[in-house]
Order: structure tokens, then sequence, then C-alpha cells
């Protein structure tokens, strides 16, 4: 059953233990390739991870002139292919979320690959499998669909979908507010 | 078992050329569990994969525990003995040579004896540790009682684990840190949680706490600091540092009077009622309010949630228990759980979050100065009895009680002890009072510290023997639970390094005590026979066979014998411990830290972890990732305050107690109390927030008040260029 990123970014603390897994990945020579931040660092302790959202037309991609950003049968957007990124960092530019990251030294895009190796045979990636609070998690469509009934948001805006940014995404996003939509048992 | 909703049946990765062992976390008591990645060409570890079938972490684990692999074959690993002639250099890191093992032996022989013969057997003392399992645990006590022959062992549960284990004694008659599984936390109706950073210290614990939300069941906090975990509480008792006992007895006070007592449950399983009753009168919301800082409006609904939850769990960490009273605070919050009978029934209970790995473990089986295994007690003829059969001596060889872990730095500038066998622990960083504590350090005649990296404390010692990560050895490891689980090993040993049961045995049978020892080949050997030393005590672990575990998910203690499957839920049948079966609810008279803030230390320090940490930072301090998200300590102050002082955020302050001084660089944060500042306690040398903490102690755990000591802060207006 296919499988997607899931995300709830009022669950994060912080613990920035995705960008440890992250570095953990096959390939990833120890470079973690999401972003966690401190919302209002001077103020609380909110946090949410950035990552990418695999975007269904990706502007990353469509913005390489050298066609080194290949999407994958699941609908990864993969890293760029060392022998194809001729170090032009568009796509950088182009993602409205500033996913790719760019190594100067080795003249070379890398990015979030949604752990291909796992996912292409269905294992949860890395980040999703070990985040602590549930921000990341790895589900079903219809695990998804349930969240979303769950989590009936008042504004409506629950995912990153159109018209937002950059179109429909892969990755599904529940932004914070969660909690705005639960019944107390008592 | 205890298969819950979060499990998921997944395959692991498995890449060409590597086995996955099954093991956990090397270090905090939730003891994720982990696959360990071993190149089977190199056989050597070399990497992590999430152990998705281990029932109560499901697979995931902080940043910690992602890169704990690290440690095992890290640049840093002490690979053969260490021995320092110059005893003028001790307090660095210069000097030492490298030995062989004899040569060490040799050495320890020698000034062990030489010791004890000038100056008696408790001339020689024992420091240990709990982030070890517990066949390791066991023997350190035997080691000290039956090798050495003195009465001074004690371990750094005393700045951990010792005001939970006196509370739970006092209110129960047994202290199993937590009456229910972990499985059963997001299926509660109330968690109550104080002076636990939960989301930092035991970030696996975050999805079955935000599942509680989730179902409408409420998170009430109380934190002096807005943590992650009480940012999203439905209530954030944002107390005072040092005033908990306040707190809870104010809630108590609410609880019963606003017809929230269960009387059938208080008259059948309870004593102390009545006394606690009108002990708690006096605390009203405002008076309560008073002495905590605390909104009058915020205990009243904290009371008010906690007293109508059908299942609540009361849960609570060292924010409580680092205090002179912190005996008094886990029972006072024990109370809570007592009073209103959510207690003995699956979904409600009381749980401490154990600090270390296997503080539960570690703290049973006597390591601890007044402790012998299964928790049995050392002034007692019969417990003394029962563990001489199994150690082969005779009842009157067993050394007397000794003295807690601080107290042995006392004991040392009077010269009692004048020699120190350090393992597994590092007060040069982790002990309050640091000047002092680092002083007595140096001025041992003779010092071992058994080690795999030269932590700030090894820096004073003679010889350095180098010991094994967790991954290089086998044993069993009671987590935060109860549950006793299984540490598999994944590598031999790197270098010359030994694991310490072993260490143990060798140095004994040159202390001419073989005959007690050298049936020990293996830790299997050693389990078995610790699991015989536990049979008959409180902490039964004789049915804890290794098998069991591996069949069961792990085995929650008491568990008799090889037919009983263990006790996930303890007081089902409402028998606590005690001689009559009931629990003791405690009348506790409040009364105010050891010191206060006055005039010229206006402030109140705090300390606490970071998530990026473990305990004095000497494993965590030297993994990349962990050291690059969070390389040295700071001081959060709230914006206030830092007004008051003219400071701003990231400039440097010079940090003041009447013990100590450090600089930090200042971090600016509301989400901190105007009259409190924190800082984080993992750093060592001239970065050691201990330099400044109070060596005050709780009468009854002799913990120290890391919690609460009153501090000033000045500006520093130029910081020299580094
Ligand atoms: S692992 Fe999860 S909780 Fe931790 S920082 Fe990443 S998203 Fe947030
Ligand atoms: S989020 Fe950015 S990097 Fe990811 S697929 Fe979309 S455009 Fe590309
Ligand atoms: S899916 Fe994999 S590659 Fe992408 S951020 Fe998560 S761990 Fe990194
Ligand atoms: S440090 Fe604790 S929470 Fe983190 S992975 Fe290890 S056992 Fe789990």
């Amino acid at each position: 059953m296919k499988k997607r990123l899931y995300l709830e970014l009022e669950n994060c603390i912080g613990c920035r233990s995705c960008l440890a897994a992250c570095t953990q990945c096959g390939g990833h020579e120890e470079r973690n390739r999401n972003y966690v931040y401190d919302v209002n660092p001077l103020v609380n302790r909110q946090t949410m991870p950035l990552m990418c959202l695999h975007c269904v037309n990706p502007a990353c991609a469509r913005s390489c002139p050298a066609q080194a950003i290949q999407i994958h049968e699941t609908g990864a957007v993969l890293s760029a292919l060392v022998e194809k990124c001729i170090g032009c960092q568009n796509c950088t530019i182009a993602c409205p979320y500033g996913i790719p990251k760019f190594d100067t030294e080795q003249n070379l895009m890398y990015k979030c690959d949604l752990c291909i190796d796992r996912t292409k045979d269905g294992i949860p990636p890395m980040c999703a499998s070990v985040c602590p609070s549930n921000t990341l998690q790895w589900l079903t469509d219809e695990e998804i669909e349930a969240k979303q009934k769950q989590f009936n948001l008042d504004n409506g805006k629950w995912v990153t979908s159109m018209p937002y940014l950059e179109g429909e995404t892969n990755v599904r996003v529940n932004l914070p507010g969660i909690l705005q939509g639960v019944t107390k048992l008592f | 078992m205890q298969r819950d909703k979060f499990f998921k049946e997944i395959e692991n990765l498995r890449h060409p050329n590597e086995t996955l062992v099954k093991t956990h976390c090397s270090y905090c008591g939730m003891q994720c569990g982990m696959n360990l990645r071993v190149n089977t060409e190199t056989n050597k570890i070399i990497g992590v994969e999430p152990r998705y079938d281990w029932p109560v972490t499901v697979g995931k684990m902080c940043p910690k525990g992602v890169t704990a692999y690290q440690q095992t074959n890290h640049d840093d690993r002490i690979l053969k003995p260490l021995i320092r002639d110059d005893a003028s250099l001790k307090g660095t890191k210069e000097g030492f040579r490298e030995a062989t093992w004899d040569e060490a032996y040799d050495l320890i022989v020698k000034n062990f004896q030489q010791l004890q013969r000038d100056y008696g057997k408790d001339s020689l003392s024992v420091y240990s540790g709990v982030s070890m399992t517990n066949e390791k645990c066991y023997l350190t006590g035997k080691f000290a009682r039956v090798g050495l022959q003195t009465r001074y062992i004690d371990y750094n549960g005393r700045f951990c684990m010792a005001s939970a284990a006196g509370g739970f004694m006092r209110s129960f008659g047994v202290d199993r840190g937590s009456t229910l599984p972990w499985t059963d936390l997001h299926e509660t109706d109330c968690l109550f949680i104080a002076g636990s950073n939960t989301a930092e210290c035991h970030p696996t614990s975050m999805f079955r706490v935000w599942a509680v939300q989730e179902r409408g069941g409420y998170l009430i906090v109380a934190d002096p600091r807005e943590t992650p975990i009480a940012r999203r509480a439905d209530v954030h008792l944002d107390l005072r540092p040092g005033t908990d006992l306040a707190l809870a007895n104010g809630i108590l006070n609410l609880l019963i009077q606003n017809g929230y007592a269960d009387e059938e449950f208080v008259n059948n399983h309870t004593n102390g009622f009545e006394e606690t009753k009108e002990l708690v009168k006096e605390f009203t919301p405002e008076y309560t309010s008073e002495l905590t800082g605390v909104a009058p409006e915020k205990i009243i609904r904290a009371a008010e949630i906690y007293g109508k939850a059908p299942n609540a769990i009361v849960m609570f960490a060292r924010g409580i228990e680092q205090q002179v009273k912190g005996v008094d605070n886990v029972s006072g919050y024990t109370n809570m759980a007592l009073v209103t009978g959510k207690i003995g029934r699956p979904k409600a209970g009381v749980a401490t979050f154990t600090g270390q790995g296997n503080g539960q473990g570690g703290r049973e089986h006597g390591q601890k100065a007044d402790a012998l295994p299964g928790y049995r007690k050392i002034n007692n003829p019969e417990h003394v009895k029962a563990v001489a059969k199994v150690w082969g001596i005779e009842p009157e060889e067993m050394p007397k009680e000794g003295v807690s872990a601080y107290e042995m730095f006392g004991l040392m500038e009077q010269k009692v002890i004048r020699g120190l066998y350090l393992l597994c622990s590092n007060p040069a960083v982790s002990a309050p009072n640091l000047n002092y504590v680092r002083e007595q350090l140096k001025n041992l005649d003779f010092m071992v510290c058994s080690d795999f990296y030269l932590s700030e404390s090894a820096e004073f010692a003679d010889v350095i023997l180098p010991t094994t990560t967790w991954s290089e050895d086998e044993g069993t490891v009671t987590n935060l639970e109860g549950r006793c689980i299984k540490i598999n090993k994944a590598q031999d040993p790197l270098g010359e390094s030994k694991p310490d049961w072993q260490i143990h045995v060798e140095l004994c049978e040159r202390l001419g005590r073989g005959k007690y020892f050298s049936h020990l080949k293996t830790a299997k050997d050693v389990g078995d026979e610790f699991r015989l030393a536990s049979k008959g005590g409180y902490a039964d672990y004789y049915g804890i066979t290794w098998d069991k575990i591996e069949k069961q998910d792990g085995v929650f203690w008491p568990c008799k014998d090889e037919n009983d499957p263990g006790t996930p839920h303890m007081f089902l049948d409402k028998k606590f411990y005690h001689p009559d079966g009931k629990a003791k609810i405690c009348a506790l008279p409040y009364r105010p830290p050891a010191e206060e803030p006055d005039e010229e230390y206006p402030l109140r320090l705090t300390t606490g972890r970071v998530v990026y940490h473990y305990l004095s930072g000497n494993q965590t301090r030297r993994i990349n990732f962990l050291r690059d998200m969070c390389p040295e300590p700071y001081v959060e102050v709230h914006p206030e305050t830092a007004e008051q002082y003219n400071i701003k955020h990231e400039e440097f302050v010079r940090l003041y107690t009447r013990r100590g001084e450090a600089e930090y660089k200042v971090k600016i944060t509301e989400a901190i109390r105007k009259d409190t500042v924190f800082v984080p306690y993992h750093f060592g040398h001239d970065k050691s927030i201990n330099l400044l903490t109070i060596g005050a102690l709780d009468p009854m755990s002799r913990m120290p008040e890391f919690k609460a000591c009153a501090a000033q802060i000045e500006k520093l207006e130029l910081k020299k260029v580094q």
C-alpha cells in the first residue's frame, strides 16, 4: 500500500532527531537534507521541521537546465545526479521552500530523496521512523484521510495544497493548530 | 506483548554484508530499541537502524540514540591501560603513559593493599554509576564489599533517582519507578507531569503524551520554564524552583475540599489520610500561590482536571527530586493518586522518568551505601544473611553501611577515604559544588578510573583502565517502566578494553579474593548469580531469564520464578508493600529551598539538560552531530530580567553564587520565570554550572539540591577573544 510522508507541525519538540537520522541514510555522507527552525526563539520553544514536500510538478526539477533532478516512480523528487548536475544552483532558488542544498566543494546540489533506498521498498524514511513526537509520520492515504476528519480545522487550511505556493505535493502537512478541532473528554 | 496502536509490522532495511544486532540505546531510562548495523567483514559497528519491533518506542529515537553507535569506534577511545607516574599533574590530561594490564593491575594492588594496611579496609572507596547493565551494577557491589572489603561504596544515582526511590519506599513500601507500563500512557485521560522536561530528556515518550491530548485528554505540566512539553500543556503551573511541595499540598487540599477523595480506597488501602488532610488545609490556592508564584486560578484548574479525570497518571522527574525535600516532593505528588484512588489499575498510577539507562536496576542491586541485591538493606541482619550465603562469606564479614556519594567527598577531605575506584561516572562534572569536589579528588592518595574516554574525572586518576562501551558486552538493563530488557553484544571490545565485570574479577583474583569471583567467566555467569542474589528480595529478578526477556519483549519485576510472567502493572490487587498492605498518604510540612535569594544573590539558579547531551556529556560532547547542535552551555534569562542587568541576547555574563562562578553566553527567552535563570549542566572544566550549585542534601535520599540556589549575574563588558 502506498504511503506518504505526513507532517503534524504542532507536535514538533525541536529535538532535531530528524536531522540526525537524515545523516544516517544510505549515500547521505553524514549530511542531513532537512531543516528544523525555531519559530520565535526569543519568545518560546516552538519549532518546526521544513522538509521537501516532493511536489507533483516540482519547481526544482523544472528549473534544472541539465535534467539532473529525476522524479522516481513513487513520486519522490530525487537528489541531483552527480554526472548531470552542472552546479548552476537554479533549483536552490526555484524551490519555494528553499530545500535543495549546495555543496560548493563538489559543485553539486543535494536534497532529500525521501530515503529512496527505503521508501522504494515500503520502508519508512529515517526521519519519520525516529521522530519522537510523531511530527513526521509515514501513513497510507486512508490514515491521512482519517486524520483530516479528526482534525477538522475551522480555517480549512490543513494541507499545503492548491493554491498555496507550489501546487500539489506528495507530502501532506497539517499546519499548527491540530488540537483546535478536538473535543475534550470531560 | 503490549502491542498497541502505535505498533506496526515493518521490515528493516538490510544492506549486503551487514547484520543487524537488536539492542537498546546506551543512554537514558527510555532504553529505546535499536538495531546496530554490523559489517560482517570487519565485524565493526557501522550504523543504526530503527527497531520497529520494540513495543515501547516502535523505532523512535532522539538524536542521542540515532548517533549512539558512534561512541564505539570513536577516535577518543582509550585502548590500553594508562598510568600516570607524576601525581603533580593530577587534574590535567597530561602525563599518562600506556601500560600493560599486568602493570596496571600490579600498581593498583600494591597501592590498595598499602592503603588498607596503613589505614584500614575502609580507606578505599568505590564510586559507581548506573549507565551499565544489572550484571555490572551487581558485581560492583560485590567487588566493593567482598573484593575490597570496604564499606564505602555509593553511586551516581544519588544525583539521579535517590529521591524517587525514597519517596516510593515511603508511600508504597516498594520502589518501582513506574506503577504501569509506558504503553498505558496515551490511553489515560490526564497526565500530570511535574519537573520533567520530557521533550528533551525522554523525547520518545512524547508521541504518547501528545496522543492523550489528541484524544481530548488533558496535559498539566509543573515547571519553572515553558519547556517544549509545557508549551502545549492545558495548564502550565509555572512555579518557582524549589517550591513543589507547596504546590502538591495545595492541589491535594483542593482535591479533598472539592470531594475528589476516594473514601473507599482511602479507608481500605491507605494510612495517614486524616493527618494529611489537616496539614494541607492551610494550603489554600492563595497561600499556595504566595509560596509558588503560580496564579491561584491555574492551581484550581489543575486540581479540577486531575480530580475529574476518570484515569490519570502523575509523573515527575529530577525537577522535583533534586531538592533538599526531593523525597517529600515525590510523596507529596504521589499523595494525589493515593487520595483519589487513581492507582492500582491500568491507565492510572504514578511514575518517575528514570534518568539513566539502568537507573532503576542499578539502584536495586547493591551499589548504594545501604543496599544489597534485590533491594535488600545492609543494616537488616536477615537481608545480610541471605546475600552473604550467595556470596560465600560469613554474615559478620559483610561491611557496614557507608555514606552517600556526595558525603564520600567529605570523608576524602577528612582523609578517612584515601583511595578511590571510580567507574561509570564523571563526578568532576556531575557533582554539585565542584570547586570542593575537584579539590578532594586531587588530594586522594590513589585513584583508579575505569572509562572508555578520558573524562574530566579521569584527569584526576593515577591509573585509567579502558573499559568497553555498552555495545561490546551483553547483559540486562531495567528501563524506566521496571521492565528488564537485554542489551546485546554487537562487536568485540576495541583495543585492549574489557567489560567492567571482567576487570573486577581479574582484580579480585590479584587481591587474593579470587575464590569469590573466579567462577564468573561470562556476563551470563554474573547474571545468573545476580538473579540468585536478588531472589526473595523486593526486587526479585530470579524468574527473569534471558530467554524470557527475548520471548516476552522484556520482563517486569517482581518476577519470582520460571513460570511467573512478571508484573507490568503494580498493585492491581490494591496490596501495597508495607507490612499491613496499605499505602501511606504522607503529611508533609512545607520547607523552602536550602538557599533562598537575597539582596546579594537575588536570582534563582536552576539546572537541567538539553536534548543533545546525556549527563556529564563525556560521551555526547564527542559525537559530532550532538556537539555541533549544542557546543557550549548558556544561561537562559527572561527579557525583563535581562533589561534590568542591561544584557542582550548572546552577550556574555559572569554568573556567580557563594560557591563559584562561570562565564556564559546569554540566551534571552520569555519561556522562563523572571526570577529564575537556567544553565544546562553537561559541560566540563570552567564551563561546569556545578561550580555554582549547592551541596545541600535531602536528609533522606542524600540528593543534592541541583535545582535551586541563589545566584547573581554580572555583565561582562569585553568578551576576551578566544
Ligand atoms: S524529529 Fe520530529 S520532533 Fe524532532 S525536530 Fe524533527 S520533526 Fe521535530
Ligand atoms: S519542495 Fe522544493 S525541492 Fe522539494 S520537490 Fe518541491 S520544489 Fe523541489
Ligand atoms: S526522507 Fe530521508 S532524505 Fe528526506 S529528509 Fe527524511 S531522512 Fe532525509
Ligand atoms: S537517549 Fe533516551 S530517548 Fe534518546 S534514544 Fe536513547 S533511550 Fe531513547
